[in-house]
This record gives C-alpha cells, sequence and structure tokens, in this order.
C-alpha cells in the first residue's frame, strides 16, 4: 500500500514539475533613439545608403547613467522573482566566445569550427521580451524634469506586450541619477502590472507565434500541389491542422504563395499530453508537430528550424 | 410625592437614551470603516519603495482614530490603487484586480484587517498623527456632517504585495512558469 502512495506522489510531482510553462527570458537595453541621441552608435555603408546602428557595447562601457537604470530595472524585477539577462555580460559573453571560437582548431585536419552565416546573424543579444528603455532630461530654466519610458517589446511577435511611461515634476536641486532612480521604483509597478497582464492572457488564450512555411527550390511540389484523398491544395490542408491544432483555432494567415504561408498570432496552447502527463508546449514542438503530420499522411520531408521561443520555419522538399 | 418619584425615572430615561445614542454614534462610525470611507493621494514615493500616503477619512467627530486611517490607506493601495494629481507621484494599480476579490476572500481580509491584524505591519504614522491646519474639512453627506480628516502615513507597497502573493489573493509575476 505505501509503495502505491510514494508512486503516486512521485507521478503527481513529476506531473507538477512538467507542467511548468517555458519562462520567457528578459533583458533591458536602451532604445535607438537613447543610443544616437547620445553618440553611442556606429555608422557604416550598406550598399550605398549610410545605415546607423546602436553601439551598446560603447554605450554600457562610458554611461554611468544607463548602468544605474538598468541595476535598478534588474533589482526589482528579481525582486518579483524574475531575474533579467544582463546586457552587458551577454554581449561580453558573446564577444569572448566569438574570439575563442576563431581561434579553436580540431587536431587532426587543423580545421576550424563550422560557424554558416545564418549562426552568425543568431548570434546576438537576445531575450524573448526585451525592456526597452529611453529617458532624457528636460531643461526648463534652471529646472529640470525627466521623462522616462520603458517598453515591453515581444521579440517575435514584435508586440509592445507592456509600458510605462511619463515625465516627473520640474526640479531645481536634483540630479539626473537620483531622478532616474525615481523614476524607475516609479514606474515599475505600472510596468509590471501590464507585464502581468500580457502573462494573464498567455496562459488564458495561449503562446503567440510566428510559423513559416518554405519550399526548397528542387521541390517538385508546392503549397498549391494536391494531396490527400480528397485532393486539396497543401497550403490548406495547413491551414486546416492549424485550425485543429490552435487555442480556439487562433491564427491569422499573413501572406500566402505557391511557394510560401506566413503565419502569424497563432495561439499555440501552453502545454499538450505526453503518455498521460502535461508537457510544456514551445514552437519547436508544436512546429515539429505540424512536421510528423506532413511526413507521416502525405510522405512530405521537411527540415524544422526555429529563432528564440517564438518563431519557427518549416521548409518542405528535404531535409 | 409624585415629583420626587418622577425625577429619578426622568433621569434613568435620559441615560438611557444617551447611551442608546451612543452605541448607535459608535456603531455609526464603524459602519463608515466598514463601508471604507475615504480619499487616498500619493505625496511621494521613497527610494526603497515606500509610499508616503495622505488618507482623508470621514469622521463623526473631531477626533479620528488613527487606526483607521491605517486600515484606510492598506486598504487603498490594495483595492483602489494610488491615483496622483500631479508629476509628484506616479499612478499605482490596485494591488488586487478583482473589485470583489474582498467579499470572495471575506475570512482572510477580515482577520487580515481585525485590531492588531497583519496590516498593522505595512503601514505608519509619519506625523505620529498630527494633523494639518489645512487637512480638516466638514463635509455635507447626505443629511449628515462629517469631518473629513488627513493624516500622513507610509506604506510598504512591496512587502504588502509579498504577504497578498504568499497568502494566494494575488499572482506572483512568476506564476505558471
Amino acid at each position: 500500500m505505501k509503495k502505491y502512495l510514494v508512486l503516486l506522489l512521485t507521478l503527481m510531482l513529476t506531473g507538477a514539475m512538467y507542467s511548468q510553462a517555458k519562462k520567457p527570458t528578459l533583458m533591458v537595453l536602451p532604445s535607438d533613439n537613447w543610443c544616437i541621441t547620445n553618440g553611442y552608435y556606429l555608422e557604416f555603408d550598406n550598399q550605398g545608403i549610410k545605415e546607423v546602428v546602436p553601439d551598446y557595447r560603447k554605450a554600457f562601457q562610458q554611461s554611468s547613467e544607463l548602468l544605474l537604470a538598468i541595476s535598478k530595472i534588474n533589482g526589482l524585477m528579481a525582486d518579483k522573482g524574475f531575474p533579467l539577462k544582463n546586457a552587458e555580460s551577454v554581449i561580453k559573453n558573446i564577444n569572448s566566445t566569438s574570439a575563442l571560437d576563431n581561434l579553436r582548431s580540431s587536431k587532426d585536419g587543423g580545421s576550424a569550427i563550422a560557424e554558416s552565416p545564418v549562426d552568425q546573424l543568431l548570434n546576438q543579444a537576445k531575450a524573448d521580451i526585451i525592456l526597452q528603455l529611453t529617458w532624457n532630461v528636460n531643461s526648463m530654466g534652471p529646472k529640470k524634469s525627466l521623462t522616462f519610458n520603458l517598453q515591453g517589446l515581444d521579440s517575435y511577435s514584435n508586440k509592445q506586450i507592456a509600458t510605462a511611461a511619463g515625465t516627473g515634476t520640474p526640479t531645481y536641486s536634483s540630479e539626473i541619477p537620483v531622478l532616474l532612480e525615481e523614476a524607475v521604483i516609479s514606474f515599475m509597478d505600472p510596468f509590471t502590472n501590464s507585464l502581468q497582464a500580457h502573462f494573464d492572457d498567455l496562459f488564458k488564450n495561449g503562446r503567440e507565434v510566428s510559423l513559416r512555411i518554405k519550399k526548397w527550390d528542387d521541390w517538385e511540389f508546392d503549397l498549391e500541389s494536391y494531396f490527400g484523398s480528397d485532393e486539396e491544395e497543401l497550403g490548406i490542408l495547413i491551414e486546416d491542422w492549424l485550425a485543429d491544432n490552435t487555442v480556439s483555432g487562433r491564427f491569422s494567415t499573413t501572406d500566402a504563395t505557391e511557394s510560401m504561408l506566413i503565419f502569424e498570432q497563432v495561439r499555440i496552447p501552453l502545454y499538450y499530453d505526453r503518455n498521460g502527463r502535461q508537457v510544456a508546449m514551445d514552437t519547436r514542438r508544436f512546429a515539429r508537430n505540424l512536421s510528423s503530420y506532413l511526413r507521416k499522411t502525405f510522405n512530405i520531408n521537411n527540415k524544422l528550424t526555429t529563432r528564440g521561443l517564438g518563431e519557427a520555419t518549416l521548409i518542405l522538399g528535404s531535409k | 410625592m409624585k415629583v420626587k418619584k418622577i425625577i429619578p425615572l426622568a433621569l434613568i430615561f435620559l441615560l438611557t437614551t444617551t447611551m442608546v445614542f451612543g452605541q448607535s454614534k459608535r456603531k455609526k462610525r464603524k459602519e463608515a470603516n466598514i463601508k471604507w470611507n475615504y480619499e487616498i493621494k500619493c505625496e511621494g514615493i521613497s527610494n526603497n519603495g515606500d509610499f508616503l500616503l495622505k488618507v482623508f477619512s470621514f469622521a463623526d467627530n473631531r477626533s479620528l482614530d488613527m487606526e483607521t486611517a491605517k486600515k484606510n490607506a492598506v486598504h487603498g493601495v490594495i483595492f483602489k490603487g494610488i491615483i496622483s494629481t500631479d508629476r509628484s507621484c506616479v499612478t499605482q494599480p490596485a494591488l488586487v484586480k478583482d473589485i470583489n476579490k474582498q467579499e470572495k476572500e471575506k475570512a482572510y481580509f477580515d482577520k487580515f484587517f481585525s485590531p492588531g491584524g497583519a496590516y498593522t505591519k505595512f503601514v505608519n504614522l509619519t506625523t505620529g498623527g498630527a494633523i494639518g491646519a489645512n487637512d480638516r474639512f466638514i463635509v455635507k453627506i447626505g443629511r449628515k456632517r462629517y469631518h473629513k480628516i488627513g493624516v500622513m502615513l507610509s506604506v510598504n507597497k512591496n512587502l504588502l504585495r509579498k504577504e497578498l502573493e504568499e497568502a494566494g489573493i494575488i499572482n506572483k509575476l512568476t506564476s505558471g512558469f
């Protein structure tokens, strides 16, 4: 009897452990506007067009006010049980990892580590939710005030999911770091409140992700080819599968051509049932199910790639 | 002889009436407290996240029970949020989003706001209960006149949130992950 009880408890505990949804990563970064206004940017020539991009490394090395604001936000978020990725450390880590990878070679042939152009592009400071920080100091005669803007941006749906913004009282005496600290303290609660509303929506309506279906050049079929016993277009069959497998059948088809399908606002469930227990669902797992469906039902081989937690691409034709 | 008998009877009658009216007044004051009749105004935020609030409570007479003011301050932070009318503060949302939470969690909140209850851990009088000259008003609500009295208090919102999170009244930001 005791054995059964222990077994039951173990199963319940395991179930509880697995039923946790994947926690999104958060990171604070200064906005492009703040970086460029304060001179922390890089200029380069992109095929004749002058491009300006923020230089985060320089900003972290030279702006003590930025460090103070980020440190304060990190502290307050950690206090709420949500420690953030430290952008400065992430950038340092990327640079040192790249340097090490460049120096590494194999024992036998002396060949370097394989890194595709896609890997290089993905090797950036990233998080599922970016807390984009902007502030500027307003002067009116001897008085100074601070306008503060903190935006929570979902990296994959590109939506602003949380916000807190406003201007403080004009003052004669307070220094900028003090004004900045006050602003962070004042705005964090309204910000986390809107972030909580986003998480509540996530648990109720599912996680919002994007899904892209593409085809290899050399594949003999396309998304308008007919498949199945009912001779239906492949694109329509994929949409039917999404309607059956998303939360309340919610998704939007943004683009549909014979070679490409783009789905946005795809609401995937947070959990799925595996061997009788609830397991956390992510974009990769969801797209993997579609991949299996296409392979098993229509004999379509495909390659699945993902970007972070929120975007998956399925390339039809081969691996 | 008759007069001698009537006087004690009249005295007893008067005393009883006064006691009944006294009880009635206390009951009314208690009722006003139960109805959470107050106004709350943000006066500033400290560097550790304590909110400096001015809470205007309503009383039958000039003397206000400071515990009522403290309860009102904590109640405001939990259920109403802190509205700011100027730029010295940022409007803060209520900790509890469900407006019926107090009725739904009646047992918890009755204990929380009971005399000497958990609410006392999160609130402090900042001026020792002193009431400013401009913080007393007489207002007429219906047919009755009330004293509207403002008291300065500080509320530790962070600790209060943690208490409510631990009690399962509100969700943690991380809950579900």
